[in-house]
């Protein structure tokens, strides 16, 4: 079943067109990644998803029909940069942010107890929030976003700014609230984050769907055409090789991008019979950047701002 | 959705009742009101009284005047200091162009205070010249003239040979005081009158709310302002309008913050209206049994007209909060840095200053042309309508047509300002031209 639908929708800001001609559907209790370089559109997406904008055309449903004004209080939101009231104490922003998503003050003051125990940060719920380290209120941040136990959970560039610790904490907690049935998606410009989180992708460029898939699917779709070999020695003899279009050697091992995807057979015979001295030969997927960069060109663009 | 408004607003309050600053000028702002008064009467009572010894050199060319004059300033309150006397003359008989220059000399050192040619035809029509380095002791100059016409008209009178006590009964100038008629009726139908003193109190009263209106304006616009700008560079808003509509949003915000300037006002008119009724027990605790019939007279205005004064002052704050405030969001809503606003918001701070300045300018003659006119400009009117209101009650149409006015101008205003405030809050970056929020209000 689809939790949200999004068919043909249009936005314009004045000449600029943020999004054109989007399409996609998010399965409920999945994790949805929204992908491209900055400026390809993916804020205004979300923020259309939330009705904080209209969309000039086009229209945006959610499960059961509803709209997105009856959906709000199902919605937990992180914005891309982020940041709370400072003068507050940590206890009555989560239960300012909390109420507006439709708890009652007792509601919100259990989950408010249950999550900061969570996040080790019970001691904390009296102190203000400039009295707080970067790592701790993004904590909180994070409490803000799921206190009303959303079913739909939108995180704008969740990982950015993320000290390591607080990364494998977030990664852990959206798995642990899809797993109870919420529903995520998340936007990023970063490729790599996603490839082990996503359910389904939807890369944007300038406005545009370039492609929209099950991750596998995409990788399926691509094919493995490169492999990693593990050697010792050296590689020389490769070099010439008619199968191998690059090769990107570390001194122990080697990146090598193939001609064609069927060609890995050919390349790993052609190793045995050179007497290279192989210890790993892995044919490895596609990055999604790989992905990303073969699908603008496919349309006739070239990517700017690739990260 | 209406009690999430309720949400923020009770946001809004809280966090500013409970800050220090409100505490704060709960208790300093009425400490300095008050300060204020008792210092400016304070220094008008110092005024031209110094303790240092100056010199005042009297050049007498009559020969005539000089010991009287030395006689009846010490007499003269003007030349004293608590009771001592500070000025001391002293006599040149001739002017010529070395005393002159010598006296000159004299004041640019500062060894004289100022200097007096009294030229020999001042019995006739002579004109008597004062000279100082700044001439701006006005008690000082008066006294000094009055001595001198004083002594002048003694001696005219007594080579006249009229009795010089008759004219002076026969030449009393008729007692004249002052008093306002008002259009409301005392008891015995009558119109109800008002003295000079009474009309001051009122006034005074007037102006002190005025004083109130403008500054919690100021201030309070401000508060707005970098609330706004917070919410929008924390990127927190965001969270917020996934929750509620942007105007929802300002609306509780503004809502919030004008509950906590009543609140306040509350507080005062309360501790007030407690001072003001139980000023003669109060005055008796310290030992003054019978009020002075001055001060009787101002609690009674004040006691009379408050009323009055606190319904339209109400009403005009409501009206000038919202105007201002919105565009102070408005400010705060297209800006990205507390520098940028702060300088985007300094043509709206003026808007506010002006009717303030030109409000001393209308007092005297309120019920002028210019007066009415600027009094019904929109952004005037909170201050300058309040006034004309406080100082001659204009015709009751005219203030009812201004509050319609004001509270479609407010609606406007506000409408506008949502639009703008609804995409102010998404952009970064760069703030937008004129041409810009235009667009936006369409978007």
């Amino acid at each position: 079943m689809n939790l949200l639908q999004l068919e043909n929708v249009y936005k314009r800001f004045g000449d600029f067109t943020a999004v054109s001609d989007i399409s996609f559907s998010i399965e409920k209790g999945s994790v949805y990644g929204l992908l491209g370089p900055n400026g390809a559109g993916k804020t205004t997406t979300l923020r259309m998803i939330m009705d904080i904008i209209a969309p000039d055309a086009g229209s945006i449903t959610f499960s059961d029909d509803r709209q997105a004004r009856n959906f709000l209080d199902q919605i937990g939101y992180l914005p891309e940069e982020r940041g709370l009231y400072r003068k507050m104490k940590v206890q009555d922003v989560i239960l300012f942010i909390a109420e507006l998503k439709g708890l009652s003050k007792q509601q919100a003051l259990t989950e408010i107890e249950i999550w900061l125990e969570k996040m080790h940060l019970s001691e904390w719920a009296n102190k203000r929030i400039d009295e707080l380290s970067k790592g701790m209120a993004q904590k909180i941040q994070f409490i803000t976003t799921v206190i009303h136990k959303p079913e739909l959970i939108i995180l704008d560039e969740p990982f950015s700014g993320l000290d390591p610790i607080n990364m494998t904490l977030l990664k852990d907690l959206m798995l642990e609230l899809r797993d109870n049935g919420s529903t995520i998606i998340f936007s990023t410009h970063v490729m790599e984050q996603v490839e082990k989180l996503c359910d389904r992708i939807c890369l944007i460029h300038q406005g545009k769907v370039l492609l929209e898939d099950e991750l596998r699917a995409v990788k399926r779709a691509f094919g493995k055409n490169s492999v990693e070999i593990e050697y010792v020695g050296g590689l020389e003899p490769m070099r010439d090789s008619a199968y191998i279009q690059q090769i990107n050697d570390f001194g122990q091992y080697a990146e090598v991008k193939l001609k064609s995807p069927d060609d890995y057979r050919f390349v790993l015979q052609e190793l045995v019979e050179k007497g290279v001295d192989v210890t790993r030969f892995e044919l490895m997927e596609p990055t999604l950047h790989e992905i990303f960069v073969q699908s603008v060109e496919a349309h006739g663009g070239t990517v700017q701002n690739a990260e | 959705m209406p009690n999430k408004i309720v949400t923020v607003v009770k946001r809004e309050y809280m966090t500013r009742v409970k800050s220090k600053g409100f505490i704060v000028s709960l208790f300093l702002m009425p400490v300095l009101m008050s300060g204020m008064v008792l210092l400016s009467s304070f220094l008008t009572i110092i005024e031209g009284k110094t303790e240092k010894i100056r010199k005042i050199a009297i050049v007498d060319e009559t020969g005539e005047i000089f010991t009287q004059m030395k006689a009846d300033i010490a007499g003269h309150s003007a030349f004293q200091h608590k009771g001592k006397l500070v000025y001391q003359l002293e006599e040149e008989s001739v002017t010529t162009q070395d005393t002159r220059t010598a006296l000159r000399e004299r004041l640019n050192t500062k060894t004289l205070y100022a200097y007096l040619e009294i030229p020999k035809d001042v019995f006739e029509n002579g004109e008597v010249r004062f000279y100082a380095r700044t001439a701006t002791n006005f008690a000082v100059q008066n006294a000094l003239r009055s001595i001198i016409s004083n002594i002048v008209r003694d001696k005219r009178f007594a080579e006249s040979g009229y009795p010089r006590a008759e004219v002076s009964r026969l030449m009393r100038s008729v007692r004249f005081n002052t008093y306002a008629v008002k259009s409301s009726k005392a008891k015995d139908g009558e119109a109800a009158i008002e003295s000079p003193l009474e009309t001051g109190a009122r006034i005074g009263l007037g102006y002190i709310f005025v004083f109130v209106l403008y500054m919690f304006v100021l201030i309070y616009g401000n508060s707005i302002m970098r609330s706004v700008l917070e919410e929008k560079t924390t990127r927190i808003v965001e969270v917020i309008i996934s929750s509620i509509k942007p105007h929802q949003l300002l609306l509780g915000k503004l809502a919030g913050v004008c509950a906590v300037c009543l609140t306040m006002f509350a507080i005062w008119v309360v501790f007030g209206v407690l001072l003001v009724m139980n000023m003669e027990t109060l005055l008796g605790i310290f030992g003054v049994d019978n009020l002075p019939i001055q001060l009787s007279q101002v609690i009674g205005t004040v006691k009379a007209s408050s009323t009055e004064v606190l319904t339209y002052f109400f009403i005009y704050f409501i009206i000038g909060f919202f105007i201002y405030s919105t565009l102070y969001a408005v400010v705060g809503a297209i800006c990205s840095s507390e520098e940028e606003a702060q300088q985007t918001a300094a043509p709206l701070t003026i808007l506010i200053i002006v009717p303030f300045v030109l409000m001393f300018q209308l007092f005297r003659i309120p019920d002028s042309t210019l007066s009415i006119l600027l009094s019904h400009v929109p952004f005037f009117s909170p201050i300058l309508m309040f006034m004309r209101i406080n100082v001659l009650m204009p015709p009751l149409w005219e203030v009812l047509l201004n509050i319609v006015v004001m509270c479609a101008t407010v609606l406007l205003v506000t409408l506008i300002s949502a639009k703008i405030y609804r995409v102010g809050i998404l952009m970064y970056g760069k703030r937008p031209t004129l041409r810009q929020l235009w667009q936006w209000t369409r978007y």
